[in-house]
């Protein structure tokens, strides 16, 4: 979706998504549901902002100190028998994928859950180069059994109900028609997929975490998918954003109490694997992918956002995002910092994300590692407008608006002249063509302004 | 340019000025406290269950009233291999048998020790020597963990401590072979998903159970289970 170039922007696309008015009351308190366990998992811990505060500065050192990290992390992966490979961007990263793949007459592969992978969109690169892709998380499966992308980076279904996830198994897996059971349908989905764990000779994981300090990688999952792939494959390909690194092995301590209670409200995933070796007879690589990264480093305002552990507790206490859902905003990682991450990518598809929120701040205030997001939201807005990427309405209307307001003699006369078409021609401004009247009722218009009540009464 | 040197060069270039990393940060301290009950229930809040037991004989009674009908049993404990054996079709496997992982696939039941606990949120960390086969801990239907009832820590900051003296022991102890360890894991609680409407189902691809024995010796077994 998110590589058309011809796409329908946030706006547009959340107006398809609000059609349906329960569905939307749904998917709002579904969300809220898990902000609300967060809040709950945060409150237990009693140094949980201090925890905030330190992961914040050992992601700021990490940023600081980026390229000797990478360097003593190639060096000690290398040491520990993993083969490391750079990818400067989406398109390397999938021939290298693809060259491992080929390398070990490799046709069929599993995979979990790596946003990095979607984002280069390696699924259909490879499907075009004749390789099948399984995708493992449940939840991934279900958008892949639909041809579609996640929808939310940790929840990737969460737009799905149980009644069409049984109809799409009963379509695919065969599951008895009408059966919407998510034990049942949970069960299912294990036979099929043990099938494929145990026959695929590749695994393709994410990474969540890797250590300068001692080559290994961490990899957190509830499912235990990234495990059962990995540990059956002859080849186990992990990619990781080079901004994925922590300076030591006991920094994790602080990464992995904060990542997943902000996620889901639990104390930690159910698996936190640190691969360090190959286990003998096995070939390990990693795919160090740059992808814009090292150009967002050199953006001042905007590079806090390369300290993001993709948890998404910004996603689900976000009043737009529950609101419009995740396809709308039409990127590998939606939300608040999916649209302050996005523009970097590409400023031209991406000028409308920076505009899809209230700058309530809220995103901020959850984020497990501080990232400014709705300052970023803020500033992306300027420069995207100084670029010339703003849209031409929005462009008229502000230079309009700059006219109107610099001038006190057109200000009068626009406030007067408004006050008359409301009062006497109310049509002319309650109609589809005026954007703010069509999910607002306009409010009365007074019978004179402040400036006129304000003469008046002071000659009193 | 090869893309390595290409994208350290854009980097050095483009990372900000020196950012010093902030001191240690070791959560809050609870010298002195009984962490075994917070261990328990968290790890019954993720849908885990826990025994205090004072020692294997136990372990066996235990294992065998939850899973009479486990039909292949693997373990790496050595005072489990009898038991283990008298109820699988196939001979319980030691720590030094090599196997294909996929050979793993029908385990009804895994016993296998770990070295610690985290009272914060129910994990165990449990090393490559400890679990035969990586695979093992993940593909059996029902997974059992033994760690010594003092080997609980209170939260992650102590585990990275407590993991880093076990590879410094490691290493002191081994001359040749690698000392530290290819893989390892925390294991908090039973595979579980809530991808389909938040529901919460235990037993997504890994284990559908987990059972952890905390064993003290010092224990009577008189009024427990």
């Amino acid at each position: 979706m998110s590589s058309s170039t011809n796409h329908k922007d946030h706006a547009a696309l959340a107006t398809q998504f609000n059609k349906d008015e329960a569905r939307v009351d749904w998917h709002d308190q579904t969300l809220w549901f898990v902000r609300a366990k967060r809040d709950k998992a945060a409150a237990q811990v009693p140094d949980w902002e201090t925890l905030r505060d330190t992961a914040s500065r050992i992601k700021d050192n990490v940023l600081s100190n980026l390229s000797e990290y990478l360097k003593q992390f190639e060096e000690a992966a290398t040491r520990n028998g993993i083969i490391v490979h750079w990818a400067a961007d989406a398109k390397e990263h999938n021939e290298i994928v693809l060259s491992i793949l080929r390398n070990h007459k490799v046709d069929r592969m599993v995979k979990s859950k790596s946003m990095l992978t979607e984002e280069c969109h390696l699924n259909e690169f490879l499907k075009d180069n004749g390789v099948e892709v399984v995708d493992t998380d449940l939840g991934e499966r279900v958008v892949q059994l639909a041809d579609e992308p996640p929808s939310h980076i940790v929840l990737p279904c969460i737009h799905w109900k149980k009644e069409e996830i049984g109809q799409l198994f009963h379509k695919h897996l065969g599951t008895p028609e009408g059966n919407a059971d998510p034990q049942f349908l949970t069960y299912a989905a294990r036979l099929h997929l043990r099938e494929k764990f145990l026959t695929r000779r590749a695994a393709l994981t994410g990474v969540n975490f890797a250590v300068a300090e001692t080559g290994e990688f961490v990899v957190c999952t509830n499912e235990g998918n990234a495990d059962m792939g990995a540990h059956l494959a002859d080849v186990h390909i992990a990619c990781m954003g080079i901004e994925k690194l922590v300076p030591q092995r006991r920094h994790l301590g602080v990464f992995l109490r904060l990542l997943t209670r902000s996620a889901t409200g639990q104390p930690i995933t159910t698996y936190s694997s640190h691969f360090k070796r190959p286990r003998p007879g096995q070939e390990m690589h990693i795919v160090l992918v740059d992808n814009g990264r090292s150009t967002h480093l050199g953006r001042k305002d905007f590079r806090n956002s390369l300290k993001c552990i993709r948890c998404a507790a910004c996603f689900n206490t976000c009043p737009v995002y529950r609101r419009s859902g995740g396809h709308s905003y039409h990127t590998a990682v939606a939300g608040p910092i999916g649209s302050i991450l996005s523009p970097n990518l590409d400023m031209k598809q991406y000028s409308d994300l920076p505009f899809a929120s209230t700058l309530c701040g809220s995103c901020s205030n959850v984020c497990p590692v501080k990232i400014d997001i709705h300052e970023q939201l803020y500033k992306w807005r300027q420069v995207i407008v100084q670029e010339g990427n703003a849209t031409a309405a929005k462009t008229a209307a502000m230079k309009t608006m700059s006219w109107v307001l610099s001038s006190p003699g057109v200000y009068h006369t626009a406030g007067k002249a408004g006050r008359w078409f409301m009062l006497n021609v109310p049509f002319t401004v309650k109609n589809k063509w005026n954007a703010w009247y069509l999910q607002r009722e306009l409010p009365e218009p007074p019978k004179q302004s402040f400036g006129q009540w304000y003469k008046k009464n002071r000659k009193q | 340019m090869s893309s390595r040197n290409k994208i350290l060069a854009t980097v050095k270039n483009n990372q900000p000025g020196p950012s010093d990393l902030p001191p240690d940060h070791n959560g809050p301290t609870v010298n002195g406290v009984d962490l075994t009950p917070q261990f328990i229930n968290i790890l019954e809040a993720i849908g885990g269950a826990a025994f205090l037991v004072s020692g294997y004989d136990r372990i066996a009674t235990i294992l065998r009233e939850q899973f009479p009908d486990a039909n292949r049993v693997v373990t790496s404990c050595h005072q489990l291999t009898a038991f283990a054996a008298g109820t699988s079709a196939a001979a319980a496997l030691s720590a030094e048998t090599p196997a294909d992982p996929h050979s793993f696939e029908n385990v009804d039941l895994a016993i296998l020790p770990a070295h610690f606990g985290v009272a914060e949120n129910g994990a165990c960390w449990i090393t490559e020597s400890q679990m035969i086969q990586r695979v093992l801990p993940f593909i059996t239907q029902n997974l059992a963990l033994i760690i010594p009832r003092n080997a609980i820590v209170a939260t992650m900051h102590q585990a990275y401590d407590r993991i880093a003296t076990l590879e410094a022991e490691a290493n002191a102890s081994v001359t040749n072979a690698p000392a530290t360890e290819g893989f390892a894991t925390f294991i908090a609680g039973p595979s579980k998903t809530a991808d389909i409407e938040q529901s919460l189902v235990l037993g997504a691809h890994g284990p559908r159970s987990l059972t952890v024995f905390l064993v003290d010796e010092h224990l009577s077994d008189a009024g427990f289970y």
